[in-house]
């Protein structure tokens, strides 16, 4: 087989250099978001997506009032209060998992509309 | 009963560990009939299996809730039919699943092919027998369906919102789709070993592909109806990582699909054709160990689990050895003829599999993100929405094109000139098609204009494949009977057309608002209005129900009524939005209507969609089932052509 001037291989290295590059480009426009504990939260400034237990008491509907509780390490005590406005999921309550994108201002969490997300207790298995 | 089922499943066990062992050690020595005893082997693993998933099958039946499995998944009051969805509802259970269609799948594959091609089968045996020993080893030691205790006097039962009818559909759609890409993995590695690198190992696999990634693409969207109608956000497909897990060894099976006939036509891309199989069979393994191992985080929250450590092993092993096989055959897959013109019909198979390959490969890498973004920063980094959406836009919009431009375009070396006279419908269908969009005032999303232009422009050109078809056939059913793959592949390549202008349509043209009303007020969104009518509370078999009247206007004319609200389950605690749906099929498009927040004071904040041409996924859903079906319909005709064209030199 002759090795040089394939167009195979040339089309192959062209298509991986495309793709590097839109790659690129991409990441360097926008980028991931931290997915952070309560815990960790000082110290970050920017947008991240805050993930806990919700602990009570949940006041506020979300609508005409923020609605407000704390969030807490999934496994440790440190918690931050939120501030949410927008859908509120089905799920929603005390004691679930949720996460939420948003940002720390002046030690409380105030969280993007229609973030919250909650997790399923636990889908597939028994609690 | 249990004691049966854990017997059941150690011999299962020994019986895979013989199809593996006795398998190698037949195919290596040449022995036939040692070869046809471990054959035999897996066969009665499947016999086994059986046995230990009527014992479960049974016991979820019976509500015998001394099977630790059945008390924590079923309870008295559980209709039948999700008493026996409870089957895949947990982690034991699917596993069972797994490994019982894992030996039906081997079993039917060694069955159908050890007459004609018995060296291929000898090395495809232990293959399968390893595989199967691994899921028969974590279900007799590590996550036994079969634990015991004292019989509580009531179940935990199944979670309101998995008692649904599509339950009882769409896990085992997926689990047949996972687990079926496992029969050309043990193939294309049986071939590797057994230096039958020719394309007999394709045509063995070929349905069984095909069977698989129907089974995965009519899963996936069955789920996203499923999300669609009952979680009631609106949308249909979020990017998690757990729906990613099933779309990722979809599009590696879809490319693999393709560039088998490259290799059957042109005998080239042996190599890349291996590779396409392994990264399809270990994205299903991934897959399942991202559902199960809680590595990362997902909506779907599944019980974390014991077996992610003995998966990622699994996994490694799996890649690193079929890698370092293909490697070792290296010389033997060399391939006889080339590429030899960037404009033919293999050129464009191999733009579309590195399009299919570039996308599977950036959603892996938005799934895996977290865990990578934790080992390099020491702080875990998710991709949203938008990562996936621009990569759909990337690489899907090209390969709309593609899927257009391949199958005009003529093998070996296609002349430009003879490009333009055939592509001189097509084009101006789709020229025409753009132009009275933007006439329309389609031209508020580019992408979505670009999605439509590239619609027609494929459609154009399958009606054309169709039409020059027929009339050299005589008849469409001539036509497609004589040709099931090609033509059945048409009519799945229009359901992607369709899904295309579904998704399109719904994500680049919806509108939405929300707004919070009193009765008798009125709202806005797209071009409808809708009035708060009233509330009404009514009291269900187990829950209450509590549901607004809204008045469907467009202009002045009323539409109908929409009734949507909340349902609050006793039992449960739980609340559950019930969105109303109302479809309008003269102008191709749902109108959903959420109920944000309900008041006790009878306010409401409402939240309303209006989802442009969104049906035309589900529709692409029957259609792409239709396709399949003509693709994989057995033909006498060509299984004895290939079969001869394949077969065993005189010795054998």
């Amino acid at each position: 087989m002759q090795r040089r001037g394939n167009p195979a291989r040339l089309v192959i290295a062209l298509s991986v250099a495309a793709v590097l590059a839109i790659f690129l480009l991409y990441t360097s426009i926008a980028g991931g978001t931290p997915s952070l504990q309560p815990s960790q939260l000082p110290g970050h400034h920017g947008t991240v997506s805050l993930g806990g237990k919700v602990v009570g008491p949940v006041t506020g509907n979300a609508h005409d009032t923020p609605l407000r509780f704390r969030l807490r390490d999934r496994s440790g005590t440190a918690s931050v209060p939120v501030t949410y406005h927008g859908t509120v999921p089905d799920l929603f309550r005390a004691g679930r998992e949720v996460e939420v994108d948003g940002r720390l201002v002046n030690g409380t969490f105030v969280a993007k509309p229609n973030t919250l997300l909650t997790k399923c207790p636990s889908k597939y298995g028994a609690k | 009963m249990a004691e049966l089922g854990r017997a059941a499943l150690i011999v299962s066990l020994g019986l895979a560990l013989y199809a593996a062992l006795a398998g190698f050690w037949a195919a290596r020595n040449r022995r036939r009939r040692l070869a046809d005893s471990a054959g035999n082997a897996l066969l009665a693993a499947l016999g086994a299996t059986a046995v230990a998933s009527a014992v479960l099958l049974s016991a979820l039946v019976r509500h015998d809730f001394s099977f630790t499995y059945v008390a924590s998944h079923t309870s008295t009051q559980l209709p039948l039919g999700y008493s026996i969805s409870a089957f895949w509802g947990g982690q034991e259970g699917s596993l069972l699943l797994w490994l019982l269609v894992l030996t039906a799948y081997g079993a039917a594959a060694v069955l159908l092919n050890r007459r004609s091609a018995p060296d291929l089968v000898a090395w495809t045996v232990p293959v399968l027998g390893a595989i199967a020993a691994f899921f028969a080893f974590l279900l007799v030691a590590v996550a036994s369906p079969f634990a015991t205790q004292t019989a509580p006097a009531q179940g935990a039962g199944l979670n309101p919102s998995l008692q649904n009818p599509y339950m009882l559909a769409h896990p085992p759609l997926l689990y047949l789709g996972y687990v079926g890409l496992t029969v050309p993995f043990a193939f294309g590695m049986g071939a590797l070993l057994a230096r039958r690198t020719d394309e007999r190992w394709l045509v063995a696999t070929r349905r069984w592909t095909l069977f698989a990634w129907t089974a995965l693409g009519v899963g996936q969207l069955l789920g996203a109806h499923w999300a669609y109608v009952e979680v009631g956000w609106g949308g249909y497909y979020a990017w998690d990582p757990v729906e990613n897990a099933a779309l990722m060894p979809w599009l590696a099976a879809t490319a693999f699909l393709h560039s088998v006939m490259i290799q059957e036509k042109r005998g080239m891309l042996k190599v890349w054709n291996m590779l396409l199989v392994i990264l399809a069979f270990g994205l299903s393994l991934f897959g399942t160990f991202l559902t199960r191992s809680g590595v990362v985080n997902s909506i779907h929250s599944f019980t974390q689990s014991s077996i992610g450590p003995w998966f990622l092993g699994f996994i490694c092993v799996v890649v690193a050895a079929s890698l370092a096989l293909v490697f070792w055959r290296l010389p033997l897959l060399r391939s006889k003829t080339r590429l030899e013109s960037l404009v033919s019909r293999e050129a464009t198979f191999l733009y579309n599999n590195l399009l299919l390959v570039a996308f599977c490969l950036t959603i892996l890498w938005g799934v895996a993100f977290p865990i990578l973004s934790e080992l390099v920063k020491g702080e875990s980094s998710t991709v949203g929405r938008p990562y996936y959406d621009f990569f759909l836009r990337t690489f899907g919009l090209p390969l709309l094109l593609l899927m257009g431009i391949g199958p005009l375009v003529a093998w070996r070396r296609a002349s430009l000139r003879s490009l333009g006279r055939t592509f001189l419908w097509p084009a101006g269908v789709a020229v025409a098609v753009g132009v009275l969009l933007v006439a329309l005032g389609a031209g508020s999303s580019s992408p979505g204009l670009i999605a439509y232009t590239f619609s027609a422009f494929v459609l154009g050109s399958i009606v054309l494949e169709f039409v020059r078809g027929t009339r050299a056939a005589g008849s469409i059913t001539q036509l497609v009977s004589r040709n099931r793959r090609r033509y059945g592949g048409y009519v799945v390549h229009a359901a992607i057309v369709l899904l295309a202008i579904g998704i399109a349509g719904s994500s680049a043209y919806g509108s939405s608002s929300s707004r919070k009303l009193h009765p008798g007020q009125s709202m806005r969104v797209g071009s409808y209005s809708l009035v708060y009518r009233s509330l009404s509370h009514v009291r269900g078999p187990n829950d209450l129900e509590v549901r607004a009247t809204m008045d469907v206007y467009h202009g002045r004319k009323l539409l109908g009524r929409v009734y949507p609200g909340k349902n609050s389950y006793f039992a449960e605690q739980q609340v559950s939005s019930e969105m109303a749906i109302r479809t309008d099929w003269l102008r191709a498009e749902d109108l959903d209507v959420i109920t944000d927040q309900i008041d006790p004071n009878g306010t409401i904040y409402f939240k309303a969609l209006v989802k442009p041409l969104v049906n035309f996924i589900w529709l692409a859903g029957v259609v792409f089932f239709f396709g399949s079906v003509i693709t994989l319909w057995p033909d006498a005709r060509e299984e004895r052509r290939l079969a001869s064209r394949y077969a065993l030199p005189a010795e054998a």
